[in-house]
């Protein structure tokens, strides 16, 4: 095969290329705070910004180079840079139910009935680390280790809107119908993507949540 | 203004797409083939950031009550005129009041892209008029086109010039150029060789999310991997080793290995592949693939 190396960018050997105009970044805990400074310093070769687990992805325009100063920005110790203020969004959940199937099974597995099982899903401040998978579908840091779970073996052919979920380490909240493989432990009514809106994502990136039991 | 008589399998109002939402979850999406919509909208008059049609494998019937200026670029299709006059590809077609334009099935190749002088003047949604299907928002009404649509178009500006465009000659057998993808290094030699030598077959369930390829699994070492960001023509290695290329409506994370990236330029070549078409895949470096220029559309007045 020769040698088939792993997209890696002559510019920093944690940098990977997917495809030639996506540069990701491995960015760690500080992908928030590197997302903030690329937002703020407009760097005008890149075209769009990904954030993931741990890393960015730089859509780069066609035909445009990364310049000495967003290679600079990327390198820049996280010191540098501000913390991120995130807004704080109170989200009111029915838990368990119909609404929530999976939850008698999540409280099992945890060693919780799941009364303490809401009570703890509910106490945990959480972080909006990334959207992604839909449209404004955020996956929500902070979960209880206690609460991780696998996801299902096999996924959901339709999951409500407004589903709150647990997949892996992250809780997140399916803000549209449609097939999906999260555990389902709740359901909210509120609106979390809507492209009519001025800001189409009630959650964004570095937004606090906090779970309210109704 | 277009009056749906009959739709064709999937009727799509597209422009060149929404880039700069992706940190929302919501990809650029746009024309398959930017180039050739773009190529469509100039020999109409129209804005380059026009809205038309993008028309998949069996066309519409469509009734132009004001007639109208069209144009059509992409793959052809059988087609026909109620006034019984030819209908040319790359050329600045003139509709009479109450004509009609039936597109039939593609005759090679997979899309073709239809703009009306004015453009289409659906609204726009965050900034773009092109339909998101996965999300049902955009284009006319966020869905397809059904019989019995209305679509107003903007109006044209200046005069008509009758104009005929070249389409870069495109190598449609040559092997989908890639370059090496954040996780090449998780794949084993044995799956590397399958990739790189075998042929895959486009799957029918694929779609503008994702192409789904058969063939030789591209066996790997099955790995948690953090959720990362993924763009058009990325390679996708799920469990089952048949890869996935990634379309224009795919998501914009993923989780499964990304063995390669399919290079810029190739990607107008995704936009015409049909369930079906044979798929092979060449290694190329980072820098030559940078170094391509993509191949440009001509626009000639017709004497």
């Amino acid at each position: 095969m020769g040698k088939y190396t792993s997209g890696q960018s002559h510019v920093h050997p944690g940098w990977r290329w997917v495809g030639e105009r996506g540069l990701r970044v491995a960015t760690g805990d500080a992908t928030l705070a590197h997302y903030d400074v690329l937002i703020s310093r407009k760097f005008t070769e890149i075209e769009d910004i990904i954030l993931a687990d741990g890393s960015l992805l730089l859509i780069l325009r066609q035909g445009a180079t990364v310049s000495e100063g967003l290679r600079t920005a990327l390198l820049a110790p996280s010191a540098d840079v501000p913390a991120t203020t995130g807004k704080l969004h109170e989200i009111a959940v029915e838990y368990g139910g119909a609404v929530g199937p999976d939850l008698p099974a999540l409280a099992e597995l945890a060693g919780m009935d799941t009364a303490a099982y809401i009570s703890s899903h509910a106490a945990a401040d959480y972080v909006v680390a990334f959207l992604g998978f839909q449209p404004g579908f955020p996956y929500l840091r902070g979960l209880p280790a206690a609460l991780h779970a696998p996801r299902r073996a096999s996924p959901r052919l339709q999951v409500a809107a407004g589903s709150v979920a647990i997949g892996g380490t992250y809780t997140g909240i399916y803000p549209a119908g449609g097939p999906g493989g999260w555990q389902i432990i709740g359901r909210t009514a509120s609106v979390l993507f809507d492209p009519q809106r001025a800001a189409p994502a009630l959650l964004m990136p570095g937004d606090r949540v906090r779970f309210v039991p109704r | 203004m277009i009056e749906v008589l009959q739709a064709g399998l999937c009727d799509l109002v597209m422009d060149r797409g929404r880039p700069g939402w992706a940190a929302l979850g919501v990809p650029a999406g746009g024309a398959a083939d930017p180039a050739a919509l773009v190529a469509a909208n100039r020999l109409v008059g129209n804005n380059l950031a026009a809205a038309g049609l993008e028309i998949i494998l069996k066309g519409p019937t469509l009734r132009f009550p004001q007639g109208g200026v069209v144009a059509l670029t992409g793959a052809r299709f059988a087609a026909s005129r109620s006034s019984g006059m030819a209908v040319p590809w790359n050329e600045t077609l003139v509709l009479a009041a109450g004509e009609t334009l039936s597109l039939g099935q593609a005759m090679g190749g997979c899309r073709c892209w239809l703009a009306l002088g004015g453009g289409l003047a659906t609204p726009p949604v965050m900034n773009s008029r092109s339909i998101f299907l996965p999300a049902g928002f955009g284009g006319h009404l966020g869905r397809p086109l059904r019989a019995g649509d209305v679509l107003a178009s903007g109006n044209l500006v200046g005069s008509v010039h009758l104009c005929r465009a070249r389409a870069p000659s495109s190598a449609r057998d040559a092997p989908l150029r890639v370059v090496a993808g954040p996780q090449a290094g998780q794949i084993d030699d044995a799956g590397l060789a399958a990739f790189f030598a075998g042929i895959y077959r486009v799957e029918a369930a694929s779609d503008r999310r994702g192409l789904r390829l058969r063939g030789a699994a591209v066996t790997h070492q099955r790995a948690e991997l953090p959720s990362q960001g993924v763009l058009p023509g990325a390679v996708q290695v799920p469990p089952d080793g048949q890869p996935i290329i990634l379309g224009w409506d795919g998501p914009v994370t993923g989780g499964y290995p990304v063995i390669a990236g399919v290079v810029t330029v190739d990607l107008p070549r995704l936009a015409q592949l049909r369930p079906g078409d044979a798929v092979r895949f060449v290694t190329m470096e980072l820098e030559a693939a940078r170094g391509l220029a993509e191949e440009q559309w001509e626009i000639e007045d017709m004497a």
